[in-house]
Parts: C-alpha cells; structure tokens; sequence
C-alpha cells in the first residue's frame, strides 16, 4: 500500500501532471487558453480547455528576483515601466525565453474577466495581436451596492457566460456537455469550501499558518479547481494544519505571536520570505488578506450553475466597491482578532492600490488599529526601497508596541 | 451667457468655463450635474433639466487629490477629482461618473465617498463591445440611470423629452461638424485651438444657447476659402491638454486635418438618429463612436481608424497624444506605433499630463518631427 502524500508532495504532483498535459495539449486534442486567476474557468474545465495563468508563471520569475532584468528588456520595446510587472515580466519571457521555469504553452485563445483587473485585459490584448488569435473579455461591472442593480449586473453576467460557451463551441467546433459541467461545478464548490476552511484556520491562537502558507496553498485553487484532486489536496491540507492545531503547533510559539496582522494588496513575491522572518522577529505574523480569499467561492449548488458562478466571479473584493471592501476587511479583522494592519500600496496592481488610501482611512477609523502605509511594487526590485521599507516596519511594530504596553 | 461669443471668447471661455457657468446658475437656477469622460448618454441628465458638464480636469495645482490617488494614476483622473474637490465642486449637485477601466472603477468609490451630500451615480459602460450582451447592457445602463435620475428629482421624462434634448446636442455637434469641415479644408479660417476650444467648451455650457454663437461662427467663415503654407496631420488619442498644445501646432501651421479624440471628432459622431425609440438610439450610439481603447475588444480597430482617417483627410503624419498613466494606452502604444510606422504613417507621439505647466519640451519635440517631416528648418 502506498503512503499517503503529503500537501506539499501532492501540490507538486498536481502541478507536475497539469504542467506535463498543457505542453501536451495538441497532442491530446485540447486547447490552450489563457485566463485570468479569477476568471470563470470551470467552462474551461468542463469544455477540456486548458487553463494556462501567465500571471502564475510571472510569479515564479518575479520571486527568483528576475523582475527587473524581463522588465527592461519590455521597457527597451516601448512599454512604460508604469505597467504591471506580471505583464512586463510576460512580455520579457516571450522576448528573450528567460525563466526559471519550463515556461508555459503558448495560447490558442484567451478570456479575460475583469472582475480581477483591466490590466489582464489588456496584457492579453498585446499576446493575442501578435497571433490574431481569438480574446473573449467577460465583463463584470462593479458589484454596486444597489440591489437590483446586482441583480442586473448578474444577468449581463450569465447572458456572457452563454455566450462564452458558445464561442468555445464554435472554436473547439465541440458541444458544450452541461451534465461535466454540472460535475465540474460540485468539485469546485467542495475544493472551495476546504480553501477557505484551511484560510480560516488562522483564526487559531496561536495560528498554524501565515498569509505567507496562504499564498503557497492557494495556487492549487486557481489552477485546478473543478478537479477531484483539487478537493484532494485541500483535504489533505486541512488535515495536516489541523493537527499541528491539536498539537498547539504556531507559525510563532504561542507565547510570541504578539501582533495578528492583516495584509492589504498581493505579496512584495522577492521579498516573500524575508517579510515573514522580520516580521517574525517582532512577534508579528500576517494571517490573510483579501486577496488570499479571492478564491473562497461559495457556489451555491442549488442554483442554476451559470447563475452562481456570475454571482461569485461579480462579488469579488477586486470588482465590489470601496465600502464593500471594507465590510470584508473588517469582519475578517472580527473574525481572525487581528490587531494591526500593513497595507502596501503596490505600483503594479492599479485594481487593488487605488482603493488602499480610502480603504485604510476607513479601517483605521472603524478598528482603531494603526496602520503601516507602504509603497513599492511586487515584482520590481527597482520600486523596493530596503532600508527605508524596513525602518518604516521598525516604526510601526515600536507603535505597536507602545500601544500594547498602554492597554496592558 | 454663450449666445453670441467671438471665436476669441470661445477660447477664453473654454480655459476655464467655470466663472460663465457659475454666472449662468445664478441667472437661470438651473442645476449641474458633472460627468467625467467617456460616453455617459449626457442628453437624459438634460432632459431632467440639469446642465451636464463634462470634466476634463484642471490645470490649477494638486492640493487633495494626491491623498486619494497615488501618482501612477491617470492624470486626467487626479486633476478631475482635484476639480472637484478643491475648485468647483460645490458648483455642482451631483455627478454621474462612467466607468470604463480601474481608474475610473475606483474614481467613482472615491467620489461617492468624498461627496456624501451630493447625488452620484456611476454608468458601468461595457468594456467589450462586439457582442449582443454589450448592446443589451449600455441600454440596461440607459435605462438605470433614467430610473436614477427620477429617483433623484422626483420627476419622470417621457421619450418626447429625451427627443427634445437629443436634438439640442445633435445640433450643436451637426455646427461643429460645418465649421470642422471648412478648418478642414480652410486652416486659416479657425485655428486648431479655436476649433478644439469650440469642441470643449460645446461639451461644457448649455448648447441651445452655445448652439446660436456656433451658428454665428459658421455662417461667418467663407465655406469656399483655402489657404496655403499649411501641412495636414491628423491626431489619435483620448484628449488633448491643455489648449495651448494646439497653438503649437498654429504656430508652424500645422493642420489638424482630423482626429479620434474623446473630446474632438469621437464626440462629435454621437449624432443620435432622431427616429425610433430614444433609449434605443442612445444605446446605438454607443457603438457607433470611434475606437476608445478601454471599450473595445476588437484590437486592431484602432490602427484601421488611424488608417482610414489618415488616407481620408490625406495628412502628412499622425500625432498621438498620450495621456501620462493612461494604462489603455500604454497597453495599446507600442503596436499602434508600430502597425502605423509600417504602413508608412509618420508617427509622433506627444506626452501630456495634466497639471503640466511648461510645454517647452513638446514643443522642441514637435518641431523637431515637423521639421523632418517638411524636410528642412520651419
């Protein structure tokens, strides 16, 4: 009998096979499209598409630190240094093949939604001119606060997503199976609920996981959600964050997890895990973000399938307003009993950094929380100020500090 | 208030509007409801009787937006929401913001935020446009924001007053399409300043009285007149400030022969058809507007327009205005330049950012291109 595998092996094994099959796709008779990480992909999963996430792989190479040597090379192409770093990263990798991964299959066709950014639309755009290859934008106006309003928004939303099906029917020259997609759609409910129980599981004091856990745990969630294995996966990585809570186990040792930390905007990906080790020396651990529970769909399985997944793909925090924002912010700040906030105001991410001013003037005033402002981007060194940056976290935890010996 | 304005008025006026338009409230009691652009269905805010006021930013300095918006963000967005809240906006009752990318999906939260006491309400444009979902969305909008409106004032229109103001605004664009007509061919007759300030300020005042100077103006051109020495271009972009770009362009007599600007000639295409539902002719119209990079998916429209447009007015070299941190455009720039370099346009791209308060860099940039473009020292 075999072992079990662990999360981590499973994770590598998940993404070897899924790697292996998308370089073979042709050979296999599917299809290669590129998607955004919040995108409707399980019409992909259901049609035998392909997902393939540029934005993953621009990850990989942003945090082996190869930002500003891809990003120059896009730069010397004309493209302003102002855009983000997944997409100038992308164009570089395609100019000059530099990775330190494999790379990934070349497109056949694209869907862009916009309920995570505008920017993906447009990167696409650029990939799909030099193949005038096919671009479907699923449109997701923001989730306004006005009730009916969402439900017209919703509407728009479902008429788009038939019409999705019908253009990859019309490209794959295949009919749509509705009773897969039926399937397709119970797997990613249940890997969606065990996605979010594992993200939940930092409310425990001490926390068995940091944001930094979150961000290595979700990648499955974007990439193969719809699958059996996914919902493998997160079973097995609840189990294991579950023992380590019986055992008492903590990112930091109970008795130093001073400062429960919420994280606003992506993650500064070459300075992962410095963060968490300074961080840590403070007594401090991030444990999530918007952004991480991004993917903690709550598909409703009762409903009609296109009806739930417009429903999740609009609400996102990337697509809903300011103030909507921040009611999920705060009942996570409730919920996790967080006691301090870092927002990082990152260039590259527009969708997310924009909000950040407001948003941290509203949370501050609702919490009563400081709150650590800073600006730099997640994947170009040459925005990333170390010694200021890290006097700035100095500073604040010496706040923190101050403020926690006042309550005590 | 703007009946019966010179051309040199009109250019006065169009640098800052807003002390006319403040006279004009006192005067009538009218109310004004701002639009930043694009593509908002400015005709149903007038048939509720408001004044729509199209916000192109401004030129006095950053006090409080900064604070709002960092500086990687659009600087059109930034100056309007500078406008409004440090300079003008308690001119103004309510706001209804389209949203047409992120910047302008958070411009809107931002807005409503800081403006708790007054009305504002966003128009979700689509951002695709080749699909029967788009046409059936911008109508949706449409008829959201009639149903917004009311809810507002407490007031119903019919479609006879939507008709009513389509034809106002139809008007004034059908005046400023004749006079663009003989500035085509008749340079010396209207400066491209003095035309792209008719454009602007059209987009800002009420037109029923702008409609009669408009009038004034054309029928005082010579439609027959043509003048010499002057070199055709044609410009791309979205907008184009602040107006004393055009005057370097007068100053070496450089024609613009024709343009895709949001506040130039894709304005003046929303003639809407006067027969037929007016909701569903607003919605029409929509689609019938030039290229505008966040709204349409179809890619290489943008470079066929530009090659259309260029072999039309027969120029001599496009000009691209790029707006600084206009993420569509910077998106969209590189190919552009290249797709129109290789079908033999000479291209320039001119930078612009709003709160700019010295053009000499665009203007030893823009001469040097005129210069190789005529093949010697102007």
């Amino acid at each position: 009998m075999s072992e079990k595998l662990t999360s981590r092996q499973l994770s590598k094994k998940i993404t070897d096979e899924y790697m292996d099959e998308a370089f073979r796709a042709h050979e296999l008779g599917k299809l290669i499209g590129y998607t955004t990480a919040i995108s409707p992909v399980e019409l992909f999963v259901a049609h035998d598409v392909i997902p393939i996430y540029p934005e993953n792989h621009s990850v990989a190479n942003l945090t082996a630190k190869k930002g500003v040597e891809l990003c120059s090379v896009v730069e010397g192409m004309g493209y302003s240094s102002h855009l983000c770093a997944y997409a100038r990263s992308d164009f570089g990798y395609r100019a000059t093949g530099a990775t330190v991964t494999k790379g990934i299959p070349e497109p056949d066709l694209f869907l862009a939604c916009n309920a995570q950014c505008f920017t993906l639309t447009k990167w696409f755009q650029v990939l799909a001119r030099k193949g005038n290859l096919p671009v479907f934008i699923f449109d997701t106006p923001e989730y306004v606060m006005d009730k009916k309003t969402r439900q017209e928004i919703v509407k728009y939303c479902v008429i788009q997503l038939k019409e999705l099906i019908s253009f990859l029917e019309e490209i794959t020259k295949k009919k749509f199976d509705y009773d897969r997609f039926g399937e397709v759609m119970r797997l990613s409910a249940e890997s969606s609920i065990l996605y979010k129980k594992f993200l939940d599981m930092a409310q425990y004091k001490p926390s068995p996981i940091s944001i930094f856990d979150a961000l290595i745990g979700m990648a499955i969630a974007v990439y193969r959600r719809g699958t059996q294995e996914c919902v493998d996966y997160y079973q097995t990585l609840c189990d294991e964050i579950q023992a380590k809570v019986d055992q008492g186990i903590g990112v930091l040792p109970k008795d130093k997890e001073k400062y429960r930390l919420y994280w606003e905007n992506l993650p500064v990906w070459f300075k992962f895990s410095d963060h968490a080790k300074l961080l840590g020396s403070y007594g401090g651990v991030i444990l999530t973000s918007l952004y991480v529970h991004a993917w903690s769909f709550e598909f409703d399985l009762t409903k009609d399938p296109l009806l739930t997944l417009a429903e999740n793909m609009v609400s996102r925090f990337s697509n809903s307003t300011i103030e909507d924002r921040a009611d999920m912010a705060t009942e996570l700040f409730r919920k996790y009993d967080m006691n301090g906030m870092i927002m990082f105001m990152n260039r590259s991410c527009k969708a997310v950094s924009f909000a950040v001013p407001t948003l941290k003037d509203v949370l501050t005033k609702r919490t009563g929380i400081p709150a650590l402002v800073f600006e730099s981007d997640m994947g170009d060194q040459r925005f990333y100020s170390e010694s200021q940056i890290r006097t700035r976290i100095e500073a604040y935890f010496e706040t923190l500090d101050r403020l926690h010996l006042n309550k005590v | 208030m703007w009946e019966s304005l010179s051309l040199k008025e009109v250019v006065d006026c169009a640098n800052d509007p807003y002390p006319s338009i403040r006279q004009w409230v006192r005067d009538t009691g009218k109310k004004v409801v701002g639009s930043t652009i694009a593509d908002v269905p400015e005709e149903v805010i007038h048939a509720y009787g408001f004044l729509p006021v199209a916000l192109v930013g401004t030129q006095k300095p950053l006090k409080k937006a900064p604070a709002k918006l960092p500086d990687n963000a659009c600087s059109l967005a930034r100056s309007n929401l500078e406008l409004a809240m440090s300079y003008e906006g308690d001119l103004f009752d309510g706001f209804v913001l389209p949203q047409v990318c992120d910047t302008t999906q958070h411009l809107s939260d931002i807005w409503r935020i800081n403006f708790p006491d007054k009305y504002v309400e966003s128009f979700l444009a689509p951002r695709q446009a080749d699909r029967p979902s788009a046409r059936y969305w911008v109508k949706e909008e449409i008829d959201r924001l009639i149903a917004s409106l009311a809810g507002w004032t407490g007031r119903t229109i019919k479609d006879h007053d939507l008709q009513e103001s389509i034809k106002v605004f139809n008007e004034s664009k059908a005046l400023l399409k004749d006079i663009y007509a003989i500035k085509r061919k008749n340079p010396a007759a209207v400066t491209n300043k003095e035309m792209f300030a008719m454009i602007k300020l059209s987009m800002q005042v009420d037109k029923a009285e702008f409609n009669q100077s408009l009038k004034k103006i054309r029928d005082g051109l010579d439609p027959n007149g043509k003048a010499e020495g002057y070199t055709d271009v044609i410009v791309v972009g979205i907008t184009c400030d602040p107006l004393e770009i055009f005057d370097l362009f007068d100053e070496i007599k450089i024609n613009i022969a024709g343009d895709s600007l949001v506040t130039g000639t894709r304005y003046l295409q929303g003639i809407v058809p006067e027969n037929g539902g007016a909701v569903d002719a607003l919605a029409a119209r929509h689609f019938q507007r030039g290229f505008y990079s966040p709204i349409h998916d179809d890619v290489f429209r943008n470079f066929e327009e530009v090659k259309v447009l260029y072999k039309a007015t027969n120029a001599k070299a496009a000009v691209y205005v790029h707006i600084e941190f206009c993420e569509s455009e910077e998106y969209d720039l590189p190919d552009l330049k290249k797709m129109i370099r290789k079908e033999g346009i000479p291209i320039h791209v001119v930078d612009t950012e709003y709160q700019t308060t010295s053009l000499s860099h665009v203007r030893t940039r823009l001469q040097a291109f005129f210069e190789s473009l005529r093949g010697g020292a102007l």
